[in-house]
């Protein structure tokens, strides 16, 4: 009796799942770009950041993945997937670690706690990203959804709540027009 | 509470007792291994440790091929290519680390470049990025602390890019931890008292932060039960085994639980201590444990409370004090060791000068502990903790 492969079909939430976290990524690398040009909070925590430093967000095994720079106390997205061989990774194991998360479902700390995402390259260089993603995850995600996914509720400005606004108006577009990066 | 999700590994063999040594080579030949390469440093190869070990081999077919003795406490990547080098050009086929963290780390890492190839350890620094299994390692610690005997994780700094590398890796776990109270009991009094406050720091952090789970709350928890009973007496008292036994399983356990539940702000904070002003790391913990502990009132003071028996005092039923009540406990051991062998409670007795606060918390934010402690760690609550602990 020979061996034989077993017929792998992928149920359909899985597909949405991955689709979704797809979307989130591409969403998170797009605001992240534009939070470095306008949020001081972001540009402080840039500022001690290594420069040119490369830096993929990705869902193993092979699901989607980003992929940002560091460039001048700026952030320049450089598209979907690992480009210009990543210094540094965060990923999360599975799409449904990866789902969690993405959804406003779970802390960026908790994932870790969870052990359902993991770091490859320098710690350091690691908790400084984490740390600039929340900032970065206070545009993206409602203030209810990060009062629970947070260690502590997040507080706004004027300034950057007209920027949240912002952000929400023109997520859209951004997406559009870099979804074939 | 149970967690939403959690995971736990300990495959690490443990032997434990007097004359626990005495299985060195039983071990070595059950692993497949008769040719080791011990690791250690100019102190315990000086307390005549070394010698221990080598004895221990007996009428055996075991042998060590090379003795490496010049670990120097911060191992940095020429340490570690030197050790990998003497390991190939000796033709071993294990290792045995025979001191505290950085000989068994600097062996860890070895053990990395003689498998893999490598001389760049770089591409290995984060989590879970070995694929393969390592050669047949063996621990035996000479302090009661650290806990490397049973973790998967390594720290070395690496002199090309001046910063600490960090591998976390199944594939690093010791195969044997070999716990013989005569590799300990030659431990002056000041650095059993640190070593053994790091065993309460990661049992308790283990304890009451995030990753916190069943498993490794049992090893948490017997880890401290021993360590109220027997610190003390092992500080006074070097050459009484029994202490210095229950304090290697307590270092031991407490290893086991924070390797799976992780450590939180008193570490982070610690760590950033000992880089900016070099206090040592048993020192630093001891200092900023009660602060840590104060600091996660807020988030996990329930937790802390339920220590409370395990730390030899009676529960008032209310869950703010009881969690006041550990804190005092911990102190009150502080303050004990202080008095029997001179370790600092404060950063100011430990060397630490007030100009060097900033640079300690700007430090501890970027620490991964911070990231598991149960109260968001900014700046300005780093700063607060440093500032309380100076005293």
């Amino acid at each position: 009796m020979g061996t034989q492969t077993v017929p792998r079909k992928l149920p359909f939430s899985y597909k949405l799942k991955k689709t979704v976290v797809s979307i989130a990524l591409l969403a998170l690398g797009v605001t992240f770009v534009k939070v470095s040009n306008k949020d001081k909070e972001l540009q402080e925590e840039l500022e001690d950041w290594k420069e040119n430093l490369v830096f993929s967000l990705g869902v193993l095994p092979n699901g989607p993945a980003i992929t940002l720079k560091h460039i001048g106390g700026r952030i320049k997205y450089l598209g979907r997937g690992y480009k210009e061989d990543p210094e540094l990774k965060i990923l999360f194991k599975n799409v449904d670690s990866a789902f969690l998360p993405f959804t406003g479902q779970m802390g960026s700390h908790t994932a870790f706690v969870q052990h359902r995402a993991l770091l490859h390259g320098n710690v350091v260089d690691g908790i400084k990203a984490n740390r600039a993603m929340n900032i970065v995850q206070k545009y993206l995600l409602p203030k209810i959804v990060l009062n629970y996914t947070f260690k502590r509720p997040p507080k706004y400005t004027f300034r950057q709540l007209m920027l949240k606004l912002n952000v929400y108006m023109t997520m859209g577009l951004g997406i559009a027009l870099n979804a074939t990066k | 509470m149970i967690p939403e999700y959690y995971e736990f590994i300990c495959p690490v063999k443990v032997l434990s007792g007097k004359k626990a040594l005495a299985n060195l080579s039983f071990e070595m030949e059950q692993l497949g291994a008769k040719r080791a390469m011990i690791v250690s440093d100019p102190g315990v190869a000086g307390a005549g440790l070394v010698k221990k070990v080598l004895e221990a081999f007996g009428e055996s077919d075991c042998e060590a091929g090379v003795v490496y003795d010049q670990t120097p406490p911060d191992s940095g990547s020429k340490v570690v290519n030197e050790v990998a080098k003497q390991f190939l050009d000796n033709k071993c086929d294990c290792f045995i680390a025979v001191g505290g963290g950085s000989s068994i780390d600097t062996a860890k890492c070895a053990n990395m470049i003689v498998v893999t190839g490598t001389s760049d350890l770089m591409q290995f620094q984060g989590v879970d990025r070995l694929d393969r299994p390592l050669k047949p390692f063996i621990v035996i610690p000479t302090t009661a602390g650290t806990g490397s005997e049973v973790t998967a994780a390594a720290v070395i700094y690496d002199e090309e890019s001046h910063t600490k590398l960090a591998f976390t890796s199944n594939h690093l776990f010791p195969d044997v931890a070999i716990l013989d109270p005569a590799m300990t009991e030659t431990m002056p009094p000041k650095i059993t008292a640190a070593t053994g406050m790091d065993a309460l720091t990661h049992a308790m952090e283990a304890y009451y932060c995030l990753a916190k789970n069943p498993v490794s709350d049992a090893y948490a928890i017997a880890a401290i039960r021993l360590i109220f009973k027997y610190l003390l007496q092992s500080v006074k008292k070097g050459k009484d085994l029994e202490a210095r036994l229950a304090m290697l399983n307590a270092s031991m356990l407490a290893g086991i639980a924070f390797s799976n539940s992780l450590v939180g702000v008193v570490h982070g904070i610690a760590h950033a201590t000992g880089g900016v002003a070099r206090v040592p790391h048993g020192v630093a913990n001891s200092i900023y444990l009660p602060f840590g502990l104060e600091n996660n009132f807020d988030k996990a003071g329930d937790v802390i409370a339920e220590l409370v028996p395990i730390v030899g005092e009676k529960s008032t039923g209310d869950v703010k004090k009881d969690a006041e009540l550990v804190v005092a406990a911990v102190r009150k051991l502080g303050q004990q060791l202080k008095e029997a062998s001179g370790l600092p409670t404060t950063l100011k007795e430990a060397g630490v000068t007030e100009d060097q606060l900033e640079d300690i918390a700007k430090a501890c934010i970027n620490d991964g502990s911070c990231t598991i402690n149960p109260e968001d760690i900014t700046y300005e609550v780093a700063l607060d903790i440093a500032k309380k602990a100076f005293g």
